[in-house]
């Protein structure tokens, strides 16, 4: 627990999670906001049940917890279709259901949790939702505050321990939904999940200009669209070319231990002396809280760049591994899970708030002018942040987004002599009316150039007085010696964006040398940044740093495909 | 991708640069260029050193408490005073001279002695600690072959040879090239060349963690050159950490000089690394070490930054309207590939705009109100012409007569002792016992200083004031080099002129939980958070008026306390409702608080009260 620079970083990762850590090295991992929109005959029902499961964690910990997952493994419909799409019986959070603004949403929960934790339940913050009268089939028990499936052992028919729940999805956004019985020990032990509802109306402006010049670019480097809609909202501030989820939670172990040996204990018991209780029959303290697991969607650092998916995880399907290019406006949807608030700090530059819960943050009309068209319109009126603060049942939707701009030196490391290895022309920036370089001299778009959305005013400044490579000369600073420094795993071994950059900055022999990093400097050779909690000591694992609530966010050169398959 | 080929005919090249390398291999050193491609005149270019390392700060129980921290290492005067160490390029580039005495004079700097000598050239000593010329340089001499490449020193600058040859008679001078007669010389730059004297250095440094952090201020379209210096941690020789600065919320920021060590480079003991950036859009910002963040900001490694907009150079009697407008509305970026120093001048009115509505990310959309002028002298209010603004407002709605950086910040002292004992830390148990502004807790915030006989603060030489007298000012602890070391300079005393306005300018560093503020009797308007000012992409103006704040770690906010209608000698309180934290560790009564007074008038420097 001492002296956590970067090398002990791999030390300590490797105590815990060797496989996990191989993995991290080996793969690019990227995700959007996978989840699931129905069955496959029916959009907008899903069919899923409480169980218990295990959830692994990097210390090596297996910690026993309860969740939300498919009633059947087979017949889900995914969104977006993704290598290894699954949804298993129980999962970590939730499946995070996808529906469009408008739906007729029906989710039908079976109770298959241990006889012990007695009935369980949904809340849907933000949605009327109505149960089937009292005595129908899918109708479940009355309980505080919603209708509640009993456990299978306390109504004893089969079918008994089923509710249905229907609502009208009619505020898109990102939203939550969470055991709405004993909730205090319920959502502790997993039971929360995300429910994305997409825009009917998708704004023109999304699927034209800068929005469909992305897409060109994104193709130009192989990759795929993996959005799950164009806009977050019905409204033209709210197109995005990226978007990831990510759901803040933090576990107490203490708790999970307590409520797994009084299950085995119940389940011990001779027949007929189990637990009957609709209330459950654990007597378990859940306060003092005293978390040690701090968790983005269901995962510890590292594992929580590892991909969606993955099989070693297998009740942790989501991760969060956000990637970008220069200029990609991403859609970043938080939820807070658990009990706690956590800030989530995002390095690298201001996030846009859209809107809390659902509810778009709007300016009074105003008269603007675009392109010569006058109209009468809403602005965005929520505030920038740099630390979003994650509130227990709050969700947010952002913009993000990073370009360079205003560094002062040139990201790529262009020289005025640098001369493109096909063209045999000087590297262009050719400047939009606010600077960045996505039209070309001809007119014709740039995106497929590597160096699309270049802030064109730092074109060719050298940021180096003397540099060693062949990047401009003359700049401002000077680096240190190589020999008195430390490197990060994810430094990608120069100042410069991209393999081919810091190749010529640095040479044959990229430091730190090449493919024992996280952001190869002969590959990704992405500019990393860390999106943590900023109540610091949650980005510990069980008391050891590093680990929780954080991820490296990576932003990444056009020549390098972020790859969102899985 | 078609430039990779590009790389396979650069390569050769490199071997023969790295070849021709000369020794740059270094390990402590500053920089702080007279000029820079951006600014080719010199100015506008600012520059800071501090030391990483570990000392000893007083909590306000009496206990001693063990930081790991940064300590100043230039402006050490400034820093004293409670003001921002960050000096102009030709104050930085000066040299104290040798550092004398057994111990050294300079351990336990800076103190009032030094603060407020006549020590260096009749005046202060602001510069970069360590600056030396280097003497490891030749001089230059006639009659000497000298091939192409040589470096040499003369009383004017070191110089380097253009070509080979022997020496003329004519010794090097002037900043351009310079023929002595039998070699042409390129003037390199002045003799303070950012070599230093580690002496110094360590000295000042060793065991001198300030509590927060020195204080970084700087201007939009400033470029700051921040040096960080490792002097390692004496109390704790098994730990070999490297430290870094990370520069909390800066937009666009660059994974490089981002200061996280997983993402970039980290200084190692013994070594300086210099952070370059061009000043952001103006905000509070605040600045921290990033390596093992749990346990290194707990143990101190936080400090406060701000950037005052370009709005504070509008000319008196000129619309603010105007001056934003000039930005926002510029028209279309010349419209070829920027090479010259002409063409990127035509881009500064487009870095300076966001892009109005069409850039999700703008930061300063024009105001609906447009007649605004920038305040012009009025000899009847005591501030007057003197109003600065906390943002490119465009309205003048945040403007300020005095402004004042707090740090909101908790220690947790078992983390602390555990920490200096060489034994293992304990995050989960984490829990804080001291609830701080600027590291201070109530009654300290509004004292601190102990006046001695002939004490230079200005605070000790009022009228009434008599050695013994405690009074806002530099907290001083003795470390164990048994030296006293200033290493808590900032009191958190609010004077605001009466009528007038003070920008409370908060962050919140604590890694443990959220923490609450609140003013009893004025108001708090809020007018910026997360170092951006509360406006929607409309224009409309969203400040709010509240009588709390409450902030996690990691946040900050832009609070205006308006003094209007109020009466000099009248006291406020800025307290937390979280009414544990109004404690001392053990101790009942102090924590989250200190007092606000109003004044006939403030010095916007000093900070100093003044009542008729």
């Amino acid at each position: 627990m001492r002296a956590m620079n970067t090398k002990s970083l791999l030390g300590q990762a490797l105590q815990g999670a060797t496989v996990a850590l191989g993995s991290l090295l080996a793969l690019s991992a990227h995700a959007a906001a996978p989840g699931i929109t129905g069955t496959a005959s029916t959009t907008g029902t899903f069919n899923l049940t409480a169980a218990a499961m295990r959830v692994t964690q990097p210390n090596g910990k297996s910690l026993y917890s309860w969740g939300y997952g498919c009633t059947s493994t087979t017949g889900n419909s995914f969104k977006p279709a993704m290598t290894g799409n699954n949804c298993p019986l129980a999962q970590l959070p939730g499946p995070t259901l996808i529906v469009t603004e408008g739906d007729t949403v029906t989710v039908n929960l079976t109770n298959g949790l241990p006889a012990a934790a007695g009935n369980t339940s949904m809340l849907f913050p933000g949605f009327q939702v109505s149960s089937p009268a009292a005595s129908t089939p899918g109708a479940g028990v009355a309980g505080l505050l919603t209708q509640e499936a009993p456990s299978l052992a306390s109504c004893v028919t089969a079918g008994c321990n089923t509710v249905t729940y229907t609502f009208t999805a009619l505020t898109p956004g990102t939203h939550s939904y969470y055991s709405g019985t004993q909730g205090d020990l319920q959502v502790e032990m997993g039971m929360y999940g995300a429910i994305i509802v997409l825009p009917k109306t998708v704004p023109a402006n999304c699927d034209s200009g800068l929005a469909l010049a992305n897409l060109t670019a994104e193709a130009t480097s192989g990759e795929t669209d993996f959005r799950l809609a164009h806009a977050a909202y019905d409204h033209a501030s709210t197109c995005y070319d990226r978007e990831y989820l990510f759901q803040f939670s933090e576990m107490d172990d203490n708790i999970h231990q307590q409520a797994e040996a009084q299950v085995l204990a119940d389940q011990a018991k001779a027949a007929g002396k189990t637990c009957t209780s609709a209330t459950g029959c654990l007597v378990i303290a859940t306060e003092p809280y005293a978390p040690d697991y701090y968790l983005v969607n269901g995962r510890s650092m590292p594992d929580d760049m590892d991909p969606n998916y993955v099989g070693m995880y297998p009740s942790q399907p989501y991760n969060g591994n956000p990637h970008m290019h220069p200029g990609e406006l991403t859609l970043v949807r938080i939820i807070g899970q658990g009990r706690w608030q956590h800030p989530f700090h995002e390095h690298a530059n201001h996030v846009r708030v859209l809107a809390r819960d659902g509810n778009l943050l709007l300016s009074p009309p105003v008269t603007v002018t675009t392109n010569g068209v006058t109209t009468t319109t809403t602005l965005p009126a929520g505030p920038l942040m740099f630390t979003t603060t994650t509130t227990p049942g709050m969700t947010m939707d952002g913009i993000f987004y990073w370009t360079g701009k205003g560094l002062n030196w040139d990201v790529f490391g262009h020289d005025p002599s640098l001369v493109d290895s096909i063209t045999k022309k000087p590297v262009f920036c050719v400047p939009d009316a606010n600077g960045f370089y996505t039209v070309k001299g001809d007119g014709t778009t740039a995106a497929t150039e590597p160096n699309y959305y270049e802030w064109c005013g730092d074109h060719n400044k050298a940021l180096e007085k003397h540099p060693t490579g062949q990047v401009a000369a003359g700049g401002p600073a000077t680096l240190p010696d190589p020999n008195i420094v430390t490197n990060g795993n994810w430094y990608s071994g120069s100042p410069y964006l991209g393999g081919e950059a810091n190749g010529r900055a640095v040479g044959g022999t990229p430091i730190p040398p090449a493919g024992t990093t996280a952001n190869s400097p002969t590959g990704e050779a992405g500019f990393a940044y860390m999106w943590h909690s900023h109540n610091e000591r949650e980005i510990t694992t069980s008391n050891v740093f590093p680990g929780g609530m954080m991820m490296m966010m990576l932003v990444d050169p056009r020549s390098f495909a972020i790859d969102e398959t899985n | 991708m078609k430039s990779i080929p590009r790389l396979l005919y650069v390569l050769p090249v490199f071997g023969l640069l790295l070849g021709a390398l000369d020794a740059q291999a270094q390990s402590f050193r500053v920089q702080c260029p007279t000029s820079t491609p951006f600014h080719p005149d010199g100015s506008n270019i600012k520059c800071q050193q501090i030391a990483g390392g570990d000392g000893y700060a007083t909590m306000a129980d009496g206990s001693t408490i063990y930081l790991f921290g940064f300590g100043p290492l230039s402006g050490l005067p400034d820093i004293y005073k409670g003001l921002p160490g960050t000096e102009v390029n030709t104050v930085f580039n000066t040299t104290f001279g040798p550092d004398t005495g057994t111990p050294s004079n300079l351990v336990g700097m800076p103190d009032g002695n030094f603060a407020y000598s006549t020590l260096f050239n009749g005046g202060p000593f602001l510069g970069a600690i360590g600056l030396t010329e280097d003497y490891g340089l030749d001089p230059w001499a006639a009659g000497l072959v000298y091939l192409k490449g040589a470096t040499v020193r003369t009383a004017t600058g070191i110089y380097s040879a253009i070509s080979d040859g022997t020496s003329g008679a004519n010794t090097p001078t002037g900043t351009g090239t310079f023929f002595d007669g039998g070699v042409n010389w390129g003037y390199q730059g002045s003799l303070l060349d950012g070599h230093v004297d580690a002496r110094p250095i360590m000295d000042v440094g060793v065991m001198n963690a300030n509590q927060p952090a020195p204080l970084i201020a700087i201007d939009e379209d400033d470029e700051l050159f921040l040096t960080l210096t490792n002097v390692g941690m004496i109390m704790r020789p098994d730990l070999f950490e490297q430290h870094t600065v990370h520069f909390h919320g800066y937009p666009n920021a660059s994974a490089f000089y981002d200061g996280v060590p997983d993402a970039s480079i980290a200084i190692n003991i013994g070594g300086s690394f210099t952070y370059y950036y061009l000043a952001p859009d103006a905000g509070t910002y605040f600045w921290h070490c990033h390596i093992a963040p749990p346990e290194h900001l707990q143990m101190g490694m936080v400090g406060q930054l701000y950037v005052r907009p370009r709005q504070n150079k509008v000319a008196p009697g000129a619309s603010l309207y105007t001056a934003l407008s000039q930005w926002e509305t510029t028209p279309t970026p010349l419209a070829s590939n920027p090479k010259t120093a002409a063409d990127w001048a035509t881009y500064e009115p487009v870095r300076k705009r966001c892009g109005g509505n069409s850039d999700i990310l703008c930061t300063t959309p024009l105001p609906i109100n447009q007649s605004a002028m920038r305040a012009v002298v009025d000899t009847a209010h005591p501030n007057a012409g003197k109003y600065n603004y906390a943002y490119n407002d465009g309205d003048g709605s945040t403007y300020y007569d005095v402004e004042y950086p707090i740090q909101i910040h908790g220690f947790d002292p078992n983390f602390h002792f555990v920490g200096m004992t060489f034994n293992p830390e304990s995050f989960n148990d984490m829990k804080d016992k001291y609830f701080m502004l600027n590291g201070r807790s109530y009654p300290d915030t509004v004292g601190g200083h102990v006046c001695v006989q002939n004490d230079p603060l200005p605070a000790c030489n009022v009228k009434g004031v008599t050695p013994g007298a405690v009074v806002p000012g530099p907290m001083e602890t003795q470390s164990t080099d048994g030296t006293n070391h200033a290493s808590q300079p900032l009191p958190t005393v609010i004077n605001i002129p009466a009528n007038g306005h003070a920008l409370l300018r908060i962050s919140d560093l604590d890694v443990f939980e959220y923490q609450t503020l609140a003013s009893l009797g004025i108001p708090m308007r809020v007018v910026g958070l997360n170092a951006r000012l509360l406006r929607d992409m409309a224009g409309n103006n969203m400040a709010y008026n509240t009588n709390s704040i409450t902030l996690a770690g990691g946040e900050s906010i832009d609070v205006i306390l308006d003094a209007t209608g109020l009466q000099p000698r009248q006291k406020f309180f800025l307290y937390t409702p979280q009414l544990d934290h109004l404690s001392n560790d053990a101790e009942n009564f102090g924590g989250l608080m200190t007092e606000v007074n109003i004044c006939s008038s403030v010095d916007p420097q000093t900070k100093a009260c003044t009542n008729i």
